[in-house]
């Protein structure tokens, strides 16, 4: 489970790099607004309407996001990150419009500039705001609401906007493709695992994802091993094996539609049963909750996050491992998008029981867990440094609280960002995967 | 037509019809929008799921308590105290039976009109000072937010001071400013009265359908 961290240091350093190799948006600047308030008015419904009329002004919202109860600053509120929307819908789509129009200015390319920050750098869409709200508005569904806005304005900040423009035009991120899967996939069976890919046929299609590819190889190794010791009839697939989507995290649709319809009509070819999303957070909702909706109908397969299928597979008695004793404490970080967006709770805990580890859970867990402060694309995001270190912060004192001697994970994103906050902190405690602990333990 | 038959007249009608068309239409509106089809698989329902937050959002959750326990608590004496003002107190009661329903119920004792009084004040009171006070509240609150402070504020304070109904002027002030409170009240936040349980439910179904209990 060892991790290079040569090979760490220098994916944080091409991070560095990205804002210089993205490419000028082909959105003109004099169309920047009609593009926005396009897209607006295309995904406000009536439950984002709904929202946008509903709030009271309270300010609870900022005591549940760890970016403002960690700096304090006012303009971290998370339904202030909704000013741009709200004047939209006022003005545009609301019932009261014509009185609106009379008192709310347009919507103009500084306001666009000026809503960047918020909803890119500033946020993650955690959702953890959404929990502590009296009207229950979901003020992270329309933070990506503004993002697609945003996105189709050609406002995605330069290191995001680099690795969505790889992705939308190359099919690869970070420079991985399928000669970097075949490589990898090599180099795996040069240590005797069985590594399928391309198969005409199978029952489940294994994805993973660049994290996994460069930096997390361990991850993708213990992956094979257990599907290998399954005895399942499973492949990658060359063509479709990128669980990432910059096209959903930066909010450009026509890349995510890409990404994402790549995979499932490589499922359906396949005839695929169960399609099984990496160790990365945000590939989970890409596939399992967006996936058919970008499709336009229901998916002929399941879709399962890795902690999800090791959860059931466990649980139902079929994968049997080795308890690696209790005298190991340990706490489970929820990924966002799995947990709180995904509702994969119970699966990694009943994992983690049958490692017999000493599982102590942090103050504030499940659903209520806070966020690692890189989701939603904020770790390629340079602007978003002192957010991410603000949350790793936070997150430091929630993991210390319980006394356990590592944190175990089940996504690339958070592992990025809490040991990249562990090496600016010089703070020992090994952030672990769950599917390497897996992998290594199988009976 | 003097003042005092105005307010119990014209202005009466004027202010309750814009004030139920302004809700239906404000209600309408953005309910009629509609839904895209969700094609995902649900992992739960998202009708227990918003019928769950209606119930549960009334207890915040204990991991955030201590961070906001003032609002929350000013909001509860607030809301209920206004609650039981509203269809409790003697006057209302009376007024509902002429005007509105055609019966009427049991009222509060006028001791406990007075307590109930006193709690709605004190919760909008720390309501308004903690609007005014905290940095954030201070930022993300507009000119409807005080107005509709004030407006409550005021209707409560002639309500309590025309409760003896010695002074007809105290009685038709009061009911001029609670015409006043239904005119502005379908153009405001106040209309989070009705908003509320659709709110909660959309995301309730949202998140329901993911199997997260919100």
């Amino acid at each position: 489970m060892a991790i290079d961290m040569n090979v760490f240091r220098g994916f944080a350093e091409q991070i560095k790099m990205l804002p210089q190799m993205a490419r000028p948006t082909d959105c003109p600047e004099n169309e920047r607004v009609s593009h926005a308030k396009a897209i607006f008015s295309a995904k406000i419904d009536a439950s984002n309407a709904t929202h946008l009329e509903s709030c009271v002004h309270c300010g609870l919202c900022a005591e549940a996001c760890q970016f403002y109860i960690e700096t304090e600053d006012p303009e971290l509120t998370p339904i202030h990150k909704l000013d741009l929307l709200k004047r939209y819908y006022r003005r545009e789509k609301a019932p009261l419009r014509w009185l609106h129009r009379l008192i709310e200015p347009e919507i103009t390319e500084d306001d666009l500039k000026a809503t960047q920050h918020l909803v890119y750098e500033s946020c993650t869409e955690c959702g953890r705001c959404g929990l502590v709200c009296p009207m229950g508005i979901d003020i992270a569904s329309m933070v990506h609401i503004t993002r697609e806005g945003l996105a189709h304005a050609g406002l995605i900040p330069a290191g995001l906007r680099a690795v969505e423009q790889e992705q939308g035009s190359r099919g690869t991120v970070f420079g991985v493709g399928p000669e970097q899967l075949r490589q990898a996939a090599e180099e795996l069976r040069a240590k005797g695992h069985v590594v399928p890919i391309d198969k005409d046929k199978a029952d489940i299609l294994v994805l993973t994802s660049t994290i996994d590819v460069l930096l997390f190889k361990d991850a993708l190794e213990a992956t094979v091993k257990v599907m290998n010791h399954l005895g399942v009839d499973w492949t990658m697939h060359s063509c479709a094996f990128e669980g990432a989507n910059f096209g959903l995290l930066s909010g450009y649709s026509k890349v995510q539609q890409s990404a994402s319809e790549r995979i499932t009509k490589q499922a359906i070819a396949l005839g695929a049963k169960l399609v099984i999303v990496p160790e990365c957070g945000h590939a989970y909702p890409a596939m399992r909750w967006a996936g058919a909706n970008v499709h336009g109908g229901p998916l002929p397969f399941e879709v399962m996050a890795i902690s999800e299928y090791l959860g059931r597979e466990v649980m139902e008695g079929r994968l049997h491992v080795n308890p690696i004793g209790a005298g190991k404490h340990v706490t489970y970080h929820d990924p966002c998008k799995v947990g709180r967006h995904g509702g994969v709770f119970d699966e990694p805990r009943a994992v983690l029981q049958a490692l017999g580890v000493d599982m102590r859970e942090m103050p504030s867990n499940r659903a209520t867990n806070f966020c690692c402060g890189g989701g939603a694309g904020l770790f390629v995001m340079e602007g978003a440094e002192p957010m991410r270190n603000a949350a790793f912060d936070l997150k430091r004192r929630q993991v210390e609280a319980t006394g356990a001697d590592s944190v175990v994970t089940a996504c690339g994103s958070c592992r990025i960002n809490l040991m990249a906050g562990a090496g600016r902190t010089q703070w020992a405690t090994p952030i672990e995967s769950l599917v390497e602990l897996v992998g290594a333990n199988l009976k | 037509m003097s003042f005092s038959e105005f307010v119990d007249g014209p202005f009466w009608y004027f202010s309750a019809t814009v004030f139920v068309i302004g809700v239906l239409w404000r209600l309408i509106g953005m309910l009629s929008m509609g839904s895209k089809t969700d094609y995902s698989v649900p992992r739960s329902s998202g009708a227990a799921g918003a019928l769950g937050i209606n119930i549960k959002r009334f207890f915040p959750r204990s991991d955030f308590w201590s961070r906001i326990k003032l609002q929350v608590v000013a909001g509860y004496l607030f809301h209920v105290g206004l609650f039981a003002l509203l269809f409790f107190a003697a006057p209302h009661i009376e007024f509902y039976r002429e005007y509105v329903t055609g019966f009427g119920w049991t009222a509060l004792p006028e001791w406990a009109f007075i307590l109930v009084s006193e709690i709605a004040f004190l919760g909008l009171l720390l309501l308004i000072l903690h609007r005014l006070m905290n940095p954030v509240t201070r930022m993300i609150s507009d000119r409807g937010d005080y107005i509709g402070s004030i407006l409550i504020f005021l209707v409560m304070l002639t309500g309590c001071l025309a409760l003896a109904r010695s002074h007809e002027a105290l009685r038709v002030t009061h009911f001029f400013l609670a015409e006043l409170l239904l005119l502005y009240f379908p153009f405001s936040a106040l209309m989070h009265t009705f908003t509320f349980p659709f709110s909660r439910g959309f995301a309730g179904a949202h998140y329901g359908r993911r199997g997260v209990k919100v």
